[in-house]
């Protein structure tokens, strides 16, 4: 068990299964499995079955009617009802078509947001997908039904990497469109000006919208790790920079760092979660937010 | 106009190669490999900063591979410079001075025999000669003999060389200057060069060696100084002996004499000092110098260990001195007469019927009994005509008016024969007379009558020479007074030449004391007619000083001869038959006999080459024995600085200091300095500043 979870959300385990329904499945039930307490069975008022009492269960659960018709001890246990509204922002510029290491920055973009559809679907939260870049967008509104999985993953499945990462355009738009107040869950690289990320979650947080930020970087994105002197080119602009990454490794580092610390600094500033990810690692931690974030807002 | 050449040009071919860098280079900027990245934006913020300065050193790194590549090649091409002064093109006229006096037997500063350096250094000179060149080799003490004939025959020269060894004779370097310039004039070369090898030492340099390097220059002489030492090692010296044995302390044995000096920028330790009669050491004592002092040294004698009577009449005797940097002069041979008792006529007039003072005689004499050293006989100016060397010593005429024709001829023998004159003057006596009668011959004073002090007033004796044999038993300085009394009258003169020496004079510079060769003249009175003196302290030693200064006139005291001198005695009879002088490492000549005076004088034939004793035979008999000491000019081993040789001779000389420097400067001046090694060091230097430039790379990466 303890083998399955971790290779269950592996990117780059899961980036080798084809079927996005299956992946995104086998990412959500691999997570849960290894939680502790079924985090989405919650006590409301809409019944779902009964259970064999167990020893130790809380006695006010206990369902009495049954007890005295049969004298069997049943505990009632209830669907969570919720009415969250959530719609996944993925970013589908050039630059998330990067990757060092066989995964790239949008196959997990794609992958982490197959997995939260999924999750919110089974929890029957109401997801849209708002997939962006220059001069292309997608949106699927927000719908609650299991069958709403499918359009998502189609089109999850038909993104691929393109244009250049506009936050002015594309997300200001959007945050015009939705009407509804709920969560926004933005995957991205973020490579755009930091004042106009700002400007697109001030707008919606403006619109009362809950905003959760997943800013997946590839680890070379990160550490700069590279050996030799080369040429490098930009993804999206098509620049070309000749350098030598050992003698600039230490500055670079210390620039991505500080570009971070900027963003999580305006985020917490706009009351947005920000989680900084890079595609080496498992996609528990990604999961773990979201819920973490729906816990605090219903 | 120096010319640039290679001696190896072939390998400038290889020059192409220093563009290897360049090439590594372009291609591999040519290669780079291009990677795709999500963005260059932070690589962008910071390449203003870090690219240009990691350009700047790219460029450097570049420069210094290609540096030190093309500075390899070249230095394999052998660069060479051929300097203004080279003769590269034509052979040379080379004379080199090779100072083999006795001072080069003394040690260097790594106390290795200078003589050794000197031979190694003149080896060099003969290697480097080629076919063609004209090399001569001029010994520094015997000029003429010993140069050989300009040859360029190595195995000549090198002989010659290897025969070539110290000598105890002094550096005669006038003569050899002068020497080097004719042999140099006569050689049709246009190059010429005159090596001088030598310890430069400054008493051989003295104002005639000094004044031969001007015409050396005009002649278009190339100077070259090639020193074997460069500092002056100490080195004390015994200088001379006092001829005369005096009586030891309270009138008990007798005591000999030597000066010492300690030639040192330092005082010396403790000198020991031993006087030896053959094998028996009879005497000795020890003495500490200050730096650069000259000493009396006095050392009590006792004959017992001699094991013979006639030892103190045919007393030949080593003093020895403790062994130092130059081992020759730390031995003095002597002979010792009698015990010396300096015989002393005094002549005075009686004064207006009263019978002269005998403040002098006193001081000589005061026991009258000879144990003082001085035996006193008192005579009128009529005694005179008994004057001879065989009775005196010396005279001392005391104020007396004037001598008598025949009284002043006898002074005049007496003087000639090696006697000694001392004439005090006084209130009697007749400057006239003395200025332009006695004097003249005698010694070079012009006398210009009496003078009185103002009323109130005298004169203060002051040293004006303090180490002079007058003022000997007188500690006193330059300038210091000799003694707290006072004269009121002096007879006023003036020194006619420079030859006479003012030893003492008054404070406002009238000459009290001067002094002749075996003359010495008191210019005041030794009575007390004239003042207080004759009651100081300082009157038994001056009076004693002026007598024992006069006597020294018979210079030829022991062990006065020098090695290069022919040994000379004194015989007091015609010798029966031919004199053979017979002296150390198998020395021996003959002798001419020639009258002298009442005696007769026996002189070798050839010099002397080694100290010393040397003894006089004639059928199978010792006659007589002389002693034969080195030079003390050899002593002072201090250097004389290059820039004053170099003034005396212009701009024109150069110093080449060491073996290595002689044989740099031969290499560059005959093939052209060659710069292959310098270019391997600037590659060298290259390749560093490469490394370190790459290693702080790789240390920041």
């Amino acid at each position: 068990m303890s083998e399955r979870r971790p290779r269950l959300l592996d990117p780059h385990f899961i980036s080798k299964l084809t079927r996005l329904d299956l992946t995104a499945r086998l990412v959500v039930e691999g997570f849960l499995t290894g939680l502790h307490r079924s985090p989405y069975h919650g006590f409301s008022v809409e019944f779902a079955e009964h259970r064999q009492y167990m020893p130790g269960d809380p006695l006010r659960h206990l369902d009495w009617r049954v007890l005295a018709k049969s004298d069997r001890k049943f505990i009632k246990q209830y669907e969570e009802e919720t009415n969250l509204r959530s719609m996944l922002l993925v970013d589908t510029s050039a630059s998330m078509g990067y990757g060092s290491h066989g995964v790239t920055k949008l196959d997990y973009a794609r992958q982490l947001a197959a997995a939260l559809a999924y999750l919110m679907l089974r929890q029957n939260d109401a997801v849209g997908m708002f997939a962006f870049a220059t001069g292309r967008a997608e949106l699927i509104p927000p719908r609650s039904t299991l069958g709403h999985a499918r359009p998502l993953l189609l089109l999850l499945e038909r993104l691929t990497p393109g244009g250049t990462t506009d936050f002015a355009s594309s997300l200001h738009s959007l945050a015009e469109r939705m009407t509804r107040r709920g969560l926004v869950i933005l995957i991205s690289d973020l490579l755009d000006d930091p004042e106009r990320i700002a400007q697109a979650i001030h707008h919606f947080r403006h619109r009362k919208h809950e905003v959760l930020v997943f800013h997946v970087l590839d680890p070379q994105e990160v550490a700069f790790d590279f050996e030799r002197e080369a040429v490098y080119v930009d993804l999206e602009t098509g620049e070309r920079v000749t350098t030598r990454p050992q003698e600039l490794r230490t500055d670079y580092r210390a620039r991505v760092n500080s570009w971070r610390d900027q963003i999580r600094q305006f985020c917490i500033e706009k009351r947005a979660e920000y989680v900084p990810l890079t595609t080496d690692q498992p996609y528990d931690r990604a999961l773990l937010e979201y819920l973490s974030k729906r816990a605090r807002l219903l | 106009m120096p010319i640039f050449s290679f001696l190896n040009s072939g390998f400038l071919a290889a020059l192409p190669l220093a563009s290897i860098p360049v090439i590594i280079h372009l291609l591999s900027r040519r290669r780079l490999p291009e990677v795709p990245f999500p963005t260059t934006q932070f690589l962008r913020q910071l390449e203003p900063r870090e690219i240009r300065r990691l350009r700047l050193r790219e460029i450097l790194l570049l420069i210094l591979r290609t540096l030190a590549i093309l500075l390899l090649v070249l230095a394999f091409a052998r660069p060479s410079i051929t300097p203004r002064n080279a003769v590269t093109t034509a052979a040379a006229a080379m004379a080199v001075i090779v100072d083999d006096s006795e001072s080069m037997a003394g040690l260097d500063e790594q106390a290795k025999p200078r003589m050794e350096g000197a031979i190694e250094r003149a080896r060099a000179l003969v290697a480097a000669a080629r076919p063609g060149d004209e090399l001569t080799l001029i010994s520094a003490t015997r000029p003429i003999g010993a140069a050989t004939e300009h040859t360029s025959d190595r195995v000549r020269l090198g002989r010659s060389l290897a025969a070539t060894e110290v000598t105890m004779l002094p550096a005669d370097m006038a003569g050899a200057l002068l020497a080097a310039r004719r042999t140099l004039e006569r050689s049709r070369l246009k190059d010429r060069e005159l090596y001088i090898i030598s310890d430069l030492q400054r008493s051989n340099f003295d104002a005639k060696a000094r004044a031969e390097l001007g015409p050396i220059a005009a002649a278009k002489i190339r100077v070259y100084l090639v020193p074997v030492v460069s500092s002056r090692v100490p080195n004390h010296a015994l200088a001379d002996l006092d001829p005369v044995l005096r009586p030891g302390p309270m009138g008990r044995g007798l005591e000999l004499r030597a000066r010492i000096a300690n030639y040192a920028d330092a005082p010396s330790d403790r000198i020991a000092i031993r006087v030896r009669h053959g094998d028996a050491l009879v005497g000795g004592g020890d003495v500490t110098l200050k730096s650069d002092e000259s000493r009396w040294a006095a050392m009590p004698l006792d004959w017992r260990g001699a094991g013979s009577d006639s030892a103190q009449s045919s007393g030949a005797v080593l003093i020895e001195a403790d062994q130092d940097a130059l081992a020759a002069d730390d031995r003095w041979f002597a002979v010792l007469g009698a015990p010396g008792r300096l015989r002393v006529l005094r002549v005075t007039e009686p004064r207006e019927g009263a019978a002269p003072t005998r403040f002098s005689s006193l001081a000589l004499d005061p026991g009258k009994d000879g144990r003082s050293g001085f035996v006193v006989d008192e005579v009128s100016p009529a005694g005179l005509l008994g004057l001879t060397k065989s009775r005196y010593d010396v005279v001392l005429i005391e104020d007396v008016a004037s001598l008598s024709t025949e009284g002043e001829a006898r002074v005049r023998a007496f003087l000639r024969d090696g006697g000694g004159l001392v004439v005090a003057l006084g209130p009697h006596s007749d400057p006239g007379y003395y200025g332009s009668r006695l004097f003249p011959g005698i010694i070079d004073l012009g006398l210009d009558g009496a003078e009185q002090a103002a009323a109130g007033g005298s004169y203060e004796l002051r040293a004006r020479l303090p180490g002079h044999d007058v003022l000997n038993g007188l500690n006193v300085a330059v300038g210091a007074p000799l003694t707290e009394s006072r004269l009121t009258g002096v007879m006023k003169s003036r020194t006619l030449t420079t030859r006479p020496e003012v030893v003492v004079q008054t404070t406002g510079g009238l000459p009290l004391v001067a002094t002749s060769p075996g003359v010495a003249v008191f210019l005041s009175s030794l009575s007390d007619d004239w003042g207080d003196l004759p009651y100081s302290g300082a009157f038994v030693p001056l009076v004693r000083g002026l007598v024992s200064y006069a006597a020294q006139a018979d210079a030829q005291g022991p062990g006065a001869t020098r090695v290069g001198e022919a040994p000379a005695a004194r015989l007091t009879s015609p010798p029966g038959a031919a004199v053979i002088v017979r002296g150390p490492e198998s020395y021996s000549s003959q002798a001419s006999v020639r009258a002298e005076g009442t005696a007769y004088r026996a002189e070798a034939d050839a010099p002397a080459v080694q100290p010393g004793f040397y003894d006089f035979e004639s059928g199978g008999r010792s006659i007589a024995t002389v002693a034969v000491n080195v030079s003390p000019i050899e002593s002072d081993l201090a250097v004389i600085p290059a820039d004053t040789l170099k003034a005396a001779s212009g701009s024109g000389s150069s110093t080449l200091g060491s073996v290595n420097a002689l044989e740099s400067h031969l290499r560059d001046t005959r093939r052209g300095r060659e710069l292959w090694m310098t270019f391997l060091l600037l590659a060298a230097a290259a390749l560093a500043g490469e490394l370190l430039l790459g290693s702080a790379r790789t240390l920041r990466a």
